[in-house]
């Protein structure tokens, strides 16, 4: 799907702070959606999350541009039990691939069937993204 | 109500708009990374109208200047500038200027955008007891600046003047590209360039403007050139160690400890903060303005805490990520004793510490990048 020029394609969940979570396999990736790294332009660098446990909406770190920081957010909770390293020295995949080779984190969920209820969908996002660019 | 320049037509159209100084002014057009490559790569050129143009005219010019600023005016040679620095009757610095000695014509002051109306202000107040003329045009004329290894390359093509025997801080009254201009070699980068202002130029009336800027761009078309924000403006001068007013000078910092004394010629006869900075220069200069280099990942940011062994000992004036050294760079105030190259701090970016190295100006090697690069 899209909202305007931003993609909000299927098969995600989506914060309302622009993260994304897919669920794979019990495990959750997570990432940051197209409208936050076109809100931030050329990435430049990105604060990679400790491992470890977090709780829902937990800070876990900042993607930057020359001019703008953004932290995000854990969408879920659980344990982190992996980050894209990759990110350290092509922080630029962000912008290239979002929701691709872009992904910040893997996070072991611990109450993934509640949380995913507090996420939306992509229409849902997509919606939530209109009612925001009109504003 | 937001100012505009001459050419926010063209800002409006193609940039991504910000607010400085009061100014509707493009943050940046294809990105700030982008644009920062363009001008240390091959040529960039920026819209630097919302800066404050003042002509100085009358028999005591000469003497009047010498009076209000602290570098050598009456060293100046006809169809030369200099870098120089008001200050206030405490020696704080009231804004960094370019003076232009132009052959036959007034002299031309150029100041800070953010500071136009307190330049003008200032430099009416003390004209008292001298004969001069004070006429501030910075609506009325525009100016550009063209940056980069390829400006010179560029802006040959657009004007008569020798540029091979046209010098770092030489400057003319000359026709670029059919219009009236001052031509100078000066900039905010760090790299070879041009600064050009256009005569009968008005905010109402900015043809001569556009038409310059649009000739510019299609000179430096084969050069890959591309039209740079402010954002672009404000790595560029970081990386080459050029402080901005407002942020890294200011009515608080004096020239000695922002190490700007290479402008202040105690020398040359009583000044306006003359003392007073004499005063503090007898008494040791207490802190410095440094340039801080990130040891590994990381943005310092303005206002992040420098600290020393755990302990708070200044503040980041300017921080930046600068995308030839691929390194977090800022620069700050530290006391005298931390201020020498190679000793390590660290910064406090979002609740971590990361470690810097004090580093000399600029921050990238001079044989690679800037004016003075070996080709």
């Amino acid at each position: 799907m899209k909202a305007q020029e931003y993609d909000t394609p299927d098969g995600f969940y989506y914060t309302k702070d622009h993260e994304w979570v897919k669920v794979e396999k019990g495990i959750c990736r997570i990432g940051i959606t197209d409208y936050a790294q076109k809100s931030l332009h050329e990435v430049v660098f990105v604060d990679l999350p400790k491992l470890g446990r977090v709780s829902r909406t937990d800070s876990l770190g900042t993607v930057e541009s020359v001019k703008a920081v953004s932290d995000y957010f854990a969408p879920v909770s659980g344990e982190i039990v992996e980050v894209n390293k990759t990110l350290e020295n092509k922080p630029d995949l962000i912008n290239k691939s979002p929701y691709g080779d872009g992904w910040i984190a893997i996070i072991r969920p611990t109450s993934l069937d509640s949380e995913l209820t507090e996420l939306m969908d992509s229409k849902k996002y997509s919606e939530f993204l209109r009612s925001l660019i009109e504003k | 109500m937001a100012l505009k320049t001459q050419l926010f037509q063209y800002h409006e159209k193609h940039g991504h708009m910000f607010e400085f100084a009061g100014f509707q002014m493009p943050l940046w057009y294809e990105g700030i990374v982008t644009e920062c490559l363009a001008v240390r790569n091959g040529v960039g050129v920026f819209d630097i109208s919302h800066m404050g143009r003042i002509f100085i005219s009358g028999p005591d010019a000469e003497k009047f200047l010498d009076h209000l600023t602290t570098n050598n005016v009456a060293a100046l040679k006809p169809n030369h500038a200099q870098y120089t620095l008001i200050c206030n009757n405490e020696g704080g610095i009231k804004d960094d200027l370019v003076v232009f000695k132009l052959e036959g014509r007034p002299y031309l002051v150029v100041c800070n955008a953010g500071n136009r109306a307190k330049d003008l202000a200032w430099i009416s107040d003390n004209t008292r007891n001298y004969d001069v003329k004070i006429h501030e045009t910075s609506n009325e004329v525009a100016m550009i600046s063209i940056q980069g290894p390829k400006a010179a390359s560029t802006v040959q093509k657009l004007t008569e003047v020798v540029l091979s025997s046209f010098t770092r801080f030489d400057c003319r009254f000359i026709k670029v590209g059919g219009q009236e201009c001052v031509l100078s070699r000066t900039g905010y980068t760090g790299e070879d360039g041009f600064e050009v202002c256009i005569m009968n130029s008005s905010i109402d009336e900015p043809r001569q403007a556009l038409s310059l800027w649009n000739d510019v761009l299609k000179a430096g078309g084969e050069f890959g050139i591309k039209p740079c924000g402010l954002g672009p403006r404000d790595v560029l001068r970081l990386e080459a160690g050029m402080s901005l007013y407002g942020r890294d000078i200011t009515e608080s910092a004096d020239p000695l400890e922002a190490r700007l004394d290479f402008v202040v010629k105690f020398e040359k006869g009583d000044f306006i903060g003359k003392e007073p900075m004499l005063r503090k220069r007898d008494q040791g200069v207490k802190r410095k303005r440094v340039g801080l280099k990130v040891v590994g990942k990381g943005i310092p940011r303005a206002d992040c805490r420098i600290l020393k062994d755990g302990k708070s000992v200044g503040t980041v004036t300017s921080g930046t990520f600068s995308p030839i050294l691929n390194a977090g760079i800022a620069m700050g105030y530290v006391p005298s004793e931390y201020s020498n190259v190679g000793e390590r701090l660290s910064i406090e970016v979002h609740g971590k510490s990361l470690e810097a190295e004090v580093t000399g100006f600029p921050f990238y090697d001079p044989k690679l990048y800037g004016f003075k690069r070996v080709q």
